[in-house]
């Protein structure tokens, strides 16, 4: 017996369909009920215009499709012999706020998906419903980003050859300072210990002092064995370059290298509805993207050892990702004060028209890599390709090769596995550009 | 050809957009006793679902009633009001608890909802958010499913005909519908729309993609995507357009509503004019550059170095209706002419096919958005500028630094 359900919250929604043995999960097919196409009107437009249309993909991570945009664009400048090279400042400029729209995004997902759906799964009334509070943070993350990039979401401020903003002095002390307040609420808010403290962290016996959201999040996840439940496949992915991540293929703990050439897409596997998702896999195999699959492939060693008690669970994923948005706070402080001001932001280009060939950037997005492919011909797009993170994750795909979310939703109540599935942090939007 | 470059210079150099704001004593007087009465009458209603009480979230908050106060000038302000009506706004934003909103996301990137939440402020908006008796949302409540769709009915029943219907996405009309269904039954968003209009006091288009279509729509416009304006009729509308659309703006708009009972005053696009009564280019802090005929060439040049004016990278504030350039975003932090790219001119219709954003305009067939804000604006097509950067620095004091410097180096 077939049952359907909406899944709302998750920039958009999912209809899952789940195939129930009694009360257990036995199996799950999802369903990503719309479609823009966005690609198609990629098409016959000006390169440049990508860095403008691209980013509407999705309200909340618009700003990494800017970066993969702008990176596949100065790769066909590569492959056109114009290598294009930017400055240091320019790509700290970009690594930041690429960080901070990570932030708030985690943020984002701690206090209005994942406190409100862990009090209802566990009745507990221990933890408040808060919304505001990740809203507030977030707002901050924000703030320091539109410093930069002039406004979020949905900025442009990147370009081939660096970025456009001559900020000053006085706007990197502001975005300091904002940054130093941001860690300090997230500190006596979230975390109830310094982010130094936190990260230091080495197994989850430390948390034990913490009176905290966050220790309050520990133990109701413990307490509704999420340790034991919700575990993937084990293997992780993390492939775009950057200062604050390391790209590599990981299989339990060995890593390995990475190259994006081997992402391909193919159809989704929905049998009851018509899904305008398409699934992404390494190799023809379904990998597990996001913090998780970042901070196993960072080896961090608070992570690494909860992987080694309670492998790729519900728990581990969670945890991971509260653990990734106090590391990067820490990160993007020290972005900030390596950036030297008097380097020039964007270097000229020879102009796009000139440039006909093949470029491809990925990024780490906040769910994970995000790869734009583009065809170039005299400067006007010829074809387009975007592969977004929860294309790994929330695939849809036969019993036979389950992927990583319909993996983990199974054999237990379809209660949990609704929760499962959240831990993912899906994005619909993305998902059915 | 004299007289093109003549009409082009008059456009471009006038202040096209002044929105005669004051209509006299007696207008206002009337509107004030209107206004008191509507909101003495909203007192003695009960707040709706046990909202909280926004003078509990403020003391909570640990913000002072004189906070509150000058957030609500400043508001009084930006809705064109007389000071005088200042204790009115404040008294209507303690009264949002008595206004129903639903909120419907149909084919979008939720990125208005995003700036809504958390992009914009000051602070006491989000708090007045928290307030406003949201009644329906997709990505802001915890129901979900059928739970999600019996609250939706419960809140279209309990205050038929009284909520505000706010939708952000566009409505995808292609394949009958079938690029976007909602909820479990399948509903498409296009008779979704109609069904939570039919009993809406008011609808409000929240987003270019609402508005006008949006990206969506761009060409070759894959789901048949078109705006709310386009499907509905016989509802008071109102169009919030911009990619997103400034928080401030939909604030503006609730907080009008529950003043006055009515929509704000509209331009021919059904924008309201106190948020769409200026041209971007009349305030833009590059205004001055523009006027001296200094125009950043190329990305990285020197004209960037110096901030000069972004017209010939393909900025279209000229041509473009919002008040980002007084608003400004996050927070009133920057916007995206602070930090060297020109406007996109996003709140104004087909803005991704018409107005992509490196095109010099001469080659870009713009058709002027039909500001309605006064008609000099209506109607030019810049089709006319036929020679790249004509009309560029028409009135040049001297043609300034322009881009490549033969001695160049790094400033």
């Amino acid at each position: 017996m077939i049952t359907k359900t909406i899944l709302e919250q998750i920039e958009g929604e999912a209809s899952l369909y789940f195939d129930m043995k009694g009360n257990i999960v036995d199996f799950v097919t999802i369903a990503f009920p719309h479609f823009r196409g966005m690609e198609k009107m990629l098409e016959g437009k000006n390169a440049m215009d990508a860095l403008v249309i691209t980013p509407r993909v999705c309200g909340i991570c618009g700003h990494s499709h800017l970066l993969a945009s702008v990176r596949a664009i100065e790769d066909a400048y590569k492959n056109s012999d114009s290598v294009v090279e930017i400055t240091n400042k320019a790509a700290k400029v970009r690594e930041i706020t690429l960080v901070l729209e990570i932030i708030q995004n985690h943020l984002k997902w701690i206090y209005l998906v994942l406190v409100p759906h862990l009090r209802e799964l566990s009745e507990s009334e221990e933890l408040l419903n808060t919304p505001l509070k990740g809203a507030y943070g977030a707002s901050f993350a924000t703030k320091i980003l539109a410093i930069f990039a002039g406004q979020w979401p949905h900025s442009s401020y990147m370009v081939p050859g660096g970025i456009t903003s001559d900020f000053t002095y006085v706007d990197l002390t502001k975005a300091k300072s904002h940054l130093q307040k941001l860690t300090e609420y997230f500190e006596a808010e979230t975390l109830g210990a310094s982010v130094e403290e936190f990260l230091s962290f080495e197994s989850c016996k430390d948390f034990a002092p913490l009176e905290s959201d966050f220790a309050k999040i520990e133990q109701l996840l413990i307490d509704l064995e999420m340790h034991k439940k919700g575990h993937a496949k084990d293997t992780f992915l993390s492939i775009g370059i950057h200062e604050f991540s390391h790209a590599a293929k990981v299989k339990g703990t060995k890593l390995f290298k990475v190259a994006s050439k081997y992402v391909e897409t193919q159809d989704a596997y929905a049998p009851d509805e018509k899904s305008y998702a398409k699934n992404a896999l390494y190799k023809n195999q379904f990998y597990e993207t996001g913090p998780l699959a970042r901070c196993m492939a960072k080896e961090f060693k608070l992570i690494k050892n909860m992987h080694r008690r309670f492998k790729d669970s519900a728990y581990t994923r969670v945890m991971a990702r509260i653990y990734e948005t106090a590391y990067l706070l820490g990160f993007c402080k020290k972005l900030l004060d390596e950036i030297n001001i008097s380097e020039a932001s964007c270097r000229e280009t020879i102009p796009l028209k000139n440039i006909s060939g093949t470029g491809e950037g990925v990024v780490e997005a906040p769910r994970g890599p995000l790869i734009h492919r583009v065809q170039i011909k005299e400067g006007i797009i010829k074809s387009y390709e975007i592969i977004t993170p929860t294309q790994y994750n929330i695939a849809s795909a036969t019993k036979e090769n389950p992927s990583p979310a319909q993996q983990a939703m199974l054999h237990c109540s379809q209660a949990d596995a609704k929760f499962i599935f959240r831990t993912f942090d899906v994005c619909s939007v993305c998902t059915t550009h | 050809m004299a007289d093109r470059i003549e009409g082009v210079k008059k456009l471009f150099t006038s202040k096209s957009a002044r929105v005669e704001t004051n209509k006299g004593d007696a207008y206002y007087e009337k509107l004030f006793e209107k206004c008191q009465a509507r909101i003495e009458e909203l007192k003695t209603q009960q707040p709706i679902n046990n909202r909280l009480d926004i003078t509990d979230v403020l003391e909570m908050q640990g913000i002072e009633r004189r906070d509150f106060l000058k957030w609500a000038s400043a508001v009084t302000g930006m809705l064109m009001l007389p000071a005088s009506f200042t204790p009115l706004v404040a008294d209507a934003a303690l009264l949002m608890n008595r206004a129903p909103v639903i909120w419907l996301e149909l084919s979008d990137c939720a990125g208005n909802s995003e700036a809504l939440l958390r992009s914009d402020g000051p602070k006491i908006d989000e708090i007045v958010l928290d307030i406003i008796s949201l009644e329906f949302h997709e990505t802001l409540q915890a129901a979900a499913g059928h739970q999600a769709e019996k609250q939706l009915e419960d809140a279209m029943e309990t205050f038929k005909d009284k909520y505000l219907l706010f939708v952000e996405g566009a409505v995808p009309l292609g394949m009958n519908g079938q690029f976007g269904t909602i909820g479990a039954s399948g509903e498409t968003m296009h008779d979704h729309l109609l069904r939570v209009a039919k009993h809406a006091a008011a609808v409000v288009a929240v987003g270019s993609c609402a508005t006008f279509g949006g990206v969506p729509a761009a060409a070759p416009n894959p789901t048949g995507a078109v705006g709310v304006m386009d499907v509905i009729q016989g509802k008071p509308l109102i169009n919030i357009p911009a990619c997103p659309a400034n928080p401030a703006n939909m604030v503006g708009v609730i907080l009008h509503y529950i003043l006055t009972g009515q929509v704000p005053e509209l331009d021919s696009l059904l924008r309201p004019k106190f948020a769409f009564g200026y041209r971007i280019h009349d305030n833009c802090e590059r205004r001055a550059h523009f006027d001296a005929g200094e125009y950043v060439e190329e990305w990285g040049d020197e004209g960037a170095k110096n901030n000069f004016c972004l017209y010939k990278v393909g900025c279209k504030g000229p041509m473009t209706f919002n008040n980002c350039s007084i608003v400004r975003y996050n927070e009133g932090v920057n916007w995206p002419v602070g930090v060297g790219r020109g406007c996109i001119g996003c709140s104004e219709p087909d803005f991704w096919d018409k107005y992509a954003y490196e095109r010099p305009m001469a080659d870009a067939k713009i058709k002027a958005p039909t500001g309605g804000v006064e008609k000099t604006v209506d109607e030019f097509g810049l089709g006319l500028l036929t020679a790249a950067g004509i009309g560029i620095g028409i009135h040049a004091v001297a043609s300034a630094v322009a881009g490549k410097k033969e001695d160049g180096g790094e400033a």
